[in-house]
């Protein structure tokens, strides 16, 4: 491997530890934040990769990550948080536990799609054989464990937001799809946040219901 | 270039021009027209360059638009006399504009990544219509609806990514005249979009929001949900299936959902849920043709229009019973037929047809599904099917006789629209059907 290959396994590498740091979050203020610097890590991968193969998809890329994701959807979270308040914070979480489940979760499910699947299938990323695409998957898992564990709607649009910045790094690393389809992507999952963000003022939490059991 | 895809496209979302002025009157003028373009595209395939339309998905757009076009004209009743609104009603025909322009996107796009992109718009879209009858239960379904679809969507993106980086392209066209491809990353891609966009299907056990979502819609929605968006979906998925088959994995996920539905199903309490499930089952069945192959396609695509108008049927004559008695249970339902004469026949028609009676043309199609089975020397999943259709066919059609024939009940027809168009929808399968057995057998003759 090359320095830069280095450089981006490093950032990469940053990309799941802020899955760890949103898993490990109460406040919902502080999950935003995650989610914040998520986005920065993989547009500053985008904007690296695009300076060494000199593509200016990948510049593109950078840019619609960082203003749709970076900005416009931390701005409508950050917005719908009740009353701004940074205190506000999802109650019975234990954190550790969660942390602990998560890991095994990821552990399992990485285990399960990248060593049975994805190494048989002869992947080559752009660093060579598929190991760097254990960051992406990892932090699908991330999200998805986001989404089940938590009962905010807060904490699982955060959730699904995680997911989708998973495909985004997972397409970076091994062949991104065309710019036009990306750039609809971002704005489906832009569309998504926005309708979402109108249900949080309605409903802040989520119960089992008898009416929708069975 | 053939402009009427793109007319068709555009011509549900061109009636939101008229938000001000007269939204409804506009969508029921765009559905009539899209119906008529659908039906003129006939003489114009297969179509091949932006769009790529051959006669599957002519029948799919034919679905789509006649499905709007009842939906449409229910909602004119059903949607003004909703008491507590969570959405305005300009803004609900808005919504169910774009939520039909979005199907018609996904299905006519030469491009798996639009068609996905179409598929996740169809759940923005049609997210808020969940909301139209407001209540807690309602947002707290249409949340699940959101979450479930678009998480398990989102992972469908994977085999998206998989099949551009094994093609090099995402063009339907070039892909599915390409031969093919036996390798392990497009397995791997026609895998992950059975979980991802079979999540819309209702693919057991990524399900979960079906029930949920189609109980607490107001009911034209739950018509647009049963009747065309989970087919829609199903299109999506046949179109990456057709990549590279891999029937044993599909064909058994079709059987395990459809013994999981038809379980699930015995144990409503709730007619509208009753109905989600047994369009869940339907889905699968027709899923089961479609990984079969040969006349199990030709089943499956006479099965998803004849149940397309069926269940709508049976989701419009929910939405008349809701509205007279403002119950939701199947035992505080009693004798209907006195009082609500079309909606009963209705409803019966509906649910003989969604359960593949003969001679409904759902009974066709499930005729087709299950001699490709057995042509295809899959008999264990022959057996399993038959099984748990039949269970199917007795719990639906033992709790709506009883709803329509025991006991006396005071209910009244809720307007004059809502009955006509439920029992003009229920009516189609049992044309279609006779039609069909009817040509066969001037063939035979």
């Amino acid at each position: 491997m090359i320095p830069v290959d280095y450089a981006i396994f490093l950032i990469a590498a940053f990309a799941t530890i802020s899955g760890f740091y949103i898993q490990g979050q109460e406040y919902i203020g502080s999950m935003v934040n995650g989610q914040l610097i998520q986005s920065s890590i993989i547009a500053l991968i985008s904007f690296v990769l695009a300076y060494y193969e000199h593509s200016l998809d990948l510049v593109i890329l950078g840019v619609l990550i960082a203003f749709l994701r970076g900005f416009l959807i931390t701005y409508f979270l950050d917005k719908r948080v009740p009353g701004r308040m940074t205190y506000v914070y999802e109650t019975n979480v234990n954190v550790a536990s969660l942390l602990l489940i998560d890991l095994a979760f990821i552990v399992v499910g990485i285990f399960i799609i990248y060593s049975l699947v994805f190494t048989r299938a002869d992947l080559i990323t752009k660093f060579g054989p598929s190991s760097i695409l254990v960051f992406p998957l990892s932090l699908f898992f991330q999200g998805l464990f986001l989404i089940g564990s938590r009962r905010s709607t807060f904490s699982q649009i955060i959730g699904y937001i995680e997911e989708e910045n998973s495909l985004v790094l997972f397409a970076i690393f091994l062949v991104p799809v065309p710019i036009i389809i990306e750039a609809s992507v971002f704005l489906d999952v832009l569309a998504l946040v926005v309708i979402s963000s109108i249900l949080v003022i309605e409903k802040f939490r989520h119960f089992p219901m008898e009416e929708l059991r069975g | 270039m053939n402009l009427i895809p793109l007319i068709i496209i555009i011509l549900p979302g061109l009636a939101n021009i008229f938000y001000r002025v007269n939204i409804k009157l506009a969508g029921l003028v765009s559905a009539s027209i899209t119906v008529l373009l659908s039906l003129l595209l006939y003489l114009q395939l297969p179509l091949e360059g932006l769009f790529y339309v051959d006669r599957i998905t002519w029948v799919f757009l034919v679905m789509v638009s006649s499905v709007y076009l009842l939906s449409t004209l229910y909602s004119w009743e059903y949607v003004s006399s909703i008491k507590n609104r969570g959405i305005s009603q300009n803004n609900y025909y808005l919504l169910l504009n774009f939520f039909t322009s979005s199907m018609f996107f996904s299905l006519v796009m030469n491009n798996y990544g639009f068609m996905w992109v179409g598929i996740e718009a169809t759940t923005i879209s049609s997210a808020l219509l969940l909301i139209t009858e407001k209540s807690d239960v309602s947002l707290e379904a249409t949340w699940r609806y959101i979450i479930l679809v678009s998480a398990g969507v989102t992972f469908a993106f994977i085999s998206i990514i998989l099949i551009y980086y094994h093609f090099g392209t995402l063009n339907v066209y070039t892909i599915l005249h390409s031969g093919g491809s036996a390798s392990l990353v497009i397995k791997i891609a026609v895998s992950i979009a059975l979980v991802g966009f079979g999540t819309k299907v209702g693919v057991f056990p990524v399900h979960t929001w079906l029930p949920d979502a189609h109980s607490e819609a107001p009911s034209p929605v739950s018509a647009m949900f049963s009747g065309v968006l989970l087919p829609v979906a199903l299109y999506v998925l046949y179109r990456i299936y057709e990549i590279s088959p891999f029937p044993q994995l599909y064909t058994w996920f079709a059987v395990i959902s459809i013994a999981a539905a038809s379980l699930f199903l015995a144990y409503q309490r709730k007619y509208k849920r009753m109905f989600a499930y047994s369009t869940m089952e339907n889905m699968n069945l027709a899923l089961f043709g479609f990984a079969l192959g040969g006349v199990g396609v030709v089943g499956a695509l006479l099965l998803l229009v004849s149940h397309s108008f069926g269940k709508a049927g049976a989701f419009y004559s929910s939405g008349n019973i809701l509205k007279s008695s403002e119950k939701r249970d199947i035992a505080q339902i009693n004798g209907i037929w006195k009082g609500m004469r079309y909606t009963s026949s209705s409803l019966l028609l509906s649910s003989l047809a969604v359960t593949g009676t003969p001679p409904f043309g759902t009974f066709v199609g499930e005729f087709l599904i299950l001699y490709a089975a057995v042509s295809s020397h899959a008999l264990l999943q022959f057996g399993i099917v038959l099984f748990f259709l039949m269970a199917a066919f007795i719990n639906v059609n033992y709790n709506v006789t009883r709803m329509i024939f025991r006991g006396s009940g005071d209910l009244k027809e809720p307007g004059k629209i809502m009955p006509m168009v439920s029992l003009i929808s229920s009516t189609i399968p049992l044309v279609i059907g006779v039609v069909i057995i009817g040509g066969f057998f001037n063939v035979l003759v």
